[in-house]
């Protein structure tokens, strides 16, 4: 198993390295980038910086080697337009927040989505039934950002005094809910659809069967048997729902102005801050890639039968 | 009074395409000690008859529209899902056909042993271990207290359907239901399984319903036999009888032993084989359902108008049929033993 | 009889006997051929979710055809007198902040919001079917070298992937959209491809062929295309609300096609702006998102069960 880990976590590496080095090719490839060495548009002290901190006067291969190290070492460079802040400061700034939005969201998705699946599929084609995956459907197929403007007229505008919430901002538990709900709905729907499908897949298998036929009580199949199975597709769904969450996040940022990640990103290609937009996308990629193996490696330690496979 | 009585037990599924009537009409008794098997294709509705038995037929599509089961004094049809939880796996225990999906791959075998026994028994962890431990070793696990802690996709499919026998007699059922317990494994294995089965029944004094496909099988377990073909059973006897003398068509055919054709009864659009299929139950035949696939049946005769009814030909041997062997014409007692 | 049959529990059996036997009632009982289609246009159409959502679908596309064709109304003519009206008989949809008609301007943003997603689709599903198919056709170090590929461009998250596209084309038109959709969606299709063409290079009735002597042309018409066909065109009907979607987020976040063209993301980031005097602005656009998004799904579900009766049968246990 150990095997197993190592050599899982010792192929990242590549992964990281080749993502890295497709995100340099694509940055270089902007027209109008500092990047490309070509333009010559921008102050002579930050073009001065860049060409320090960047390397920019060498090949590129060089620069490549140098920003990786950058980024095992911490260290993503100058932001091209503010002066006085590295990206690592802006990054500081923000991926906390939308961290924190994500996570929120996720903990939304999953105590309420799971439950909803679970119950749903125990009580299957029964009026509950049919509403929650009726509920899934919508949530999972009306875009967030028209969730979202319905949530921030009803909830915060219409109703602010009465619910407490406000219309903008992140300070504040108040502040967070509305944008976590809203970030979190299309996940809770795919894991209550997950969910609900595993187990009704799983309560026909023929140990459910058998464990009936033992005179088990049936709060125990259920939560024993059955949950044990089901839940565990649920595990690896995890990861590529980071992907939706960062996705998410542009807008749920943008709409409810919270001052994340997300926000910034937009803001720095649009204003041309390349450094900026170089230095997020590798670590949502890095985040991204990281989570993959996290979630690889917790299946195969929940999985009995890949856990001796792997040894 | 027998330990298990069904009488006129029927189950339907009631389906979008219809209601398929599995189990109709179908009546036997079982006594302590002894082994009924019942054998028939697939579709006769076997399984659905020892799922009835359990109440585990599934609730939505099924349903048992009449007839009664009646165990140790109590008909379990009439008896609510917690007082049927208490009587499965302690007083009637089964078996299932294909081991390697029957046991749940993400617990170890121990827990699924002691499960049972702590469910039913109460005992605590250790004692219910050790018990565990005993049982393997009962049905001839090597290294059984090491092998209690690994999971089921470690044993082979032979082990695996020792396991559950395990479970089964963990809490000394009264009666144990075997469905189809050696069709999913290799020819070799089979014979330890019955083995098993036949020495763990006389040592824990159970009564035994086998059920399977296979008249071999059956021929070597079973005391008495019961045949089933199209939700019904066609023919209930003595092994002996059954196998010495048998009445049905269906059991004939099934014996291998075909008679050769009666010239006058022959019509050359029937089959004269097993081979076809067994009729529809959403809409059964209204009367004989074998009469489309016997040699006997005959188009001027009752086999298509009237239902035949099961009735005794022989002391102790039924059948359910307006040509049993012994009444048809030029019939010569010359079959033998098998 | 084969042993799965054994295997069956009796009720299936049953049921499928007695499916088999109502289909004998006509014809004189006579066996009836049925090609791989029919059968599936035959389970599809007996799905109701599935001709619900296919009507649906239908409607939507016959909205954005028809709508401009049925409202004259102008799409670009500024007419500040009659800016933001709710939706009345005149204006079905209300009017913008410039006095457009929302009716025929969200039809014709439907228009476009689909033509990107066709164009995305149609694109997604060459590049992933062709880099499926190699890889799993070819197998060995190409096959692993693709897939491990394949794994990094997983790791490039879906939005800034097409945000970088588009920045490093410059301008945002159909055809930079469509190249950043199709860019950061492919991989899906891709893999899926992969391992159908390699279960079906396994699969025994390929083999049957081969040794039968048939030539790689009838191997790959005959047996394998058939076959991916279906799953195919399922997943043309996944991808297509995805980059319906993707297009919309991107527009709303202002990288969207410039105006005064309009898709339906951008319809919704005008409306945005005014959503708490005027929501239907948003609101409109957004439904008739979601509309596509949930018709193009249930659509892919029915097509799915319909071409694989396998997937039917699982469900039953």
């Amino acid at each position: 198993m150990a095997k197993f880990v190592i050599r899982r976590v010792f192929w990242t590496i590549p992964v990281i390295l080749l993502v890295i080095l497709m995100t340099f090719g694509m940055m270089k490839a902007i027209k109008g980038n500092p990047f490309r060495n070509t333009e010559r548009n921008i102050p002579a002290a930050i073009q001065h910086n860049l060409n320090r901190e960047f390397h920019l006067d060498k090949p590129w291969y060089i620069q490549y080697a140098y920003y990786v190290k950058g980024v095992f070492t911490w260290n993503l460079g100058p932001s091209m337009l503010q002066r006085n802040q590295t990206v690592n400061d802006i990054v500081s700034e923000t991926f906390p927040v939308s961290a924190e939005l994500g996570g929120l969201a996720m903990l939304f998705a999953v105590i309420i989505g799971i439950p909803l699946g679970i119950i749903a599929a125990l009580r299957q084609n029964s009026a509950f039934d049919y509403g929650a995956m009726a509920f899934s459907n919508i949530g999972f197929a009306v875009p967030s950002f028209l969730t979202s403007t319905l949530f921030l007229y009803f909830f915060a505008l219409k109703w602010g005094n009465f619910t407490g919430f406000p219309t903008f901002g992140w300070s504040g538990f108040h502040s967070k809910v509305l944008p976590a709900i809203a970030l979190g709905l299309a996940p809770m729907t795919y894991f209550a659809r997950l969910v609900r499908g595993t187990m009704l897949e799983t309560l026909q298998q023929d140990y459910i069967r058998t464990a009936k036929a033992k005179g088990l009580r049936w709060r125990r199949v259920v939560g024993l048997h059955v949950l044990r199975n089901s839940l565990i597709p649920a595990v690896t769904a995890a990861a590529p729902l980071l992907g939706y969450l960062v996705t998410g996040s542009f807008v749920i940022e943008r709409i409810f102005a919270i001052p994340g990640i997300g926000q910034y990103y937009v803001t720095s290609v649009s204003s041309r801050d390349y450094s900026v937009t170089m230095g997020i996308t590798v670590l949502l990629s890095i985040l991204i890639i990281v989570a993959n193996l996290l979630v690889d490696i917790l299946y195969g330690f929940l999985d009995p039968r890949t856990r001796d496979l792997r040894t | 009074m027998a330990l298990l009585e069904v009488d006129d037990l029927r189950t339907h599924f009631f389906t979008r395409e219809g209601v398929v009537h599995a189990v109709d009409g179908v009546s036997f008794s079982v006594e302590t000690g002894k082994t009924l098997g019942i054998v028939g294709e697939s579709g006769s509705g076997k399984s659905v008859t020892a799922l009835s038995i359990m109440g585990l037929i599934p609730r939505p599509p099924a349903r048992i529209v009449s007839g009664s089961v009646v165990f140790d004094g109590r008909d379990l049809t009439k008896l609510s899902e917690k007082s049927l939880e208490d009587i499965r796996g302690s007083q009637i225990a089964m078996i299932f056909q294909d081991p390697m999906t029957s046991l749940n791959p993400t617990l170890t075998i121990g827990t699924q042993i002691t499960e049972t026994i702590r469910r039913h028994h109460g005992l605590s962890r250790d004692q219910a271990r050790n018990r565990a431990a005993e049982l393997l070793e009962e049905v001839h696990i090597p290294n059984a207290r090491q092998r209690l802690d690994d999971y089921p996709h470690r044993y082979s499919g032979g082990m695996r359907q020792r396991v559950m026998i395990a479970i089964a007699i963990s809490c000394n059922p009264r009666l144990l239901i075997a469905d189809e317990p050696t069709t999913a494994l290799d020819v070799t294995v089979q014979a330890g399984i019955l083995d098993l089965l036949d020495e763990l029944r006389t040592e824990h004094q159970m009564a035994m319903i086998l059920i399977t496909h296979d008249m071999g099988v059956v021929a070597e377990a079973a005391d008495d036999v019961a045949v089933m073909y199209a939700g019904q059973i066609v023919e209930h006897a003595s092994s002996e009888d059954i196998f010495n003398r048998p009445e049905h068509p269906y059991t004939e055919a099934l014996l291998g032993a075909l008679p050769h054709l009666e010239s006058e009864n022959v019509r050359n659009e029937r089959l004269t084989a097993i081979p076809g299929r067994p009729p529809d139950l959403v809409n059964p035949p209204s009367a004989c359902r074998f009469a489309a696939r016997c040699v006997y049946a005959n188009l001027g005769d009752s086999c298509t108008t009237v239902p035949p009814e099961l009735r005794e030909i022989r002391p102790g041997h039924l059948v359910r049929s307006a040509h049993p062997a012994s009444e048809r014409a030029g019939h010569r007692e010359e079959v033998g033993a098998r | 009889m084969s042993s799965t049959e054994e295997r069956q529990t009796d009720f299936e059996v049953a049921l499928v006997h007695a499916a088999e036997a109502s289909h004998l009632h006509d014809a004189g009982a006579a066996l009836r051929r049925s090609s791989l289609w029919r059968d599936a246009l035959y389970r599809f159409t007996s799905n109701r979710a599935a001709i619900i959502a296919a009507v649906a679908f239908l409607m939507m596309v016959g909205f954005v055809v028809l709508g401009p064709i049925v409202d004259r109304a102008d799409p670009y003519a500024v007419n500040f007198g009659i800016a933001y009206q709710s939706p009345s008989w005149s204006h079905p949809f209300g009017t913008d902040e410039f006095g457009r008609d929302l009716f025929v301007r969200t039809a014709l943003g439907g228009r476009l919001s689909i033509e990107i997603g066709l164009a995305a689709t149609v694109a997604i599903m060459l590049i992933g079917i062709l880099y499926g198919s190699i890889s799993g056709f070819l197998g060995g170090w190409v096959d692993n070298a693709l897939m491990r590929f394949l794994d990094t461009l997983y790791g490039l998250p879906y939005l800034p992937f097409a945000i970088l596209t588009l920045a490093i084309f410059g301008v945002v038109n159909f055809w930079t959209m469509v190249v950043a959709l199709t860019v950061a969606s492919w991989f899906t299709t891709a893999r899926v491809m992969r391992g159908q063409i390699i279960s079906l290079k396994e699969n025994d009735y390929v083999r049957a062929a081969r040794a039968v002597g048939a030539r790689w042309q009838r191997i790959l018409f005959r047996h394998l295309l058939p076959n991916t066909l279906g799953v195919i065109i399922v997943f043309v009907f996944l991808e297509l609300p995805g980059v319906v979607l993707g297009e919309a987020f991107l527009s709303f976040i202002g990288l969207g096609i410039n105006p005064p063209k309009a898709s339906w993301g951008s319809l919704a980031e005008d409306g945005y702006t005014a959503y708490n005097t005027h929501p239907y602005i948003i609101i409109i656009p957004s439904i008739c998102i979601a509309w596509l998004i949930l018709s193009a799904f249930f659509v892919a579900d029915g097509l799915r069960d319909a071409l694989d009766p396998r997937t039917r049968e699982t469900k039953e246990g």
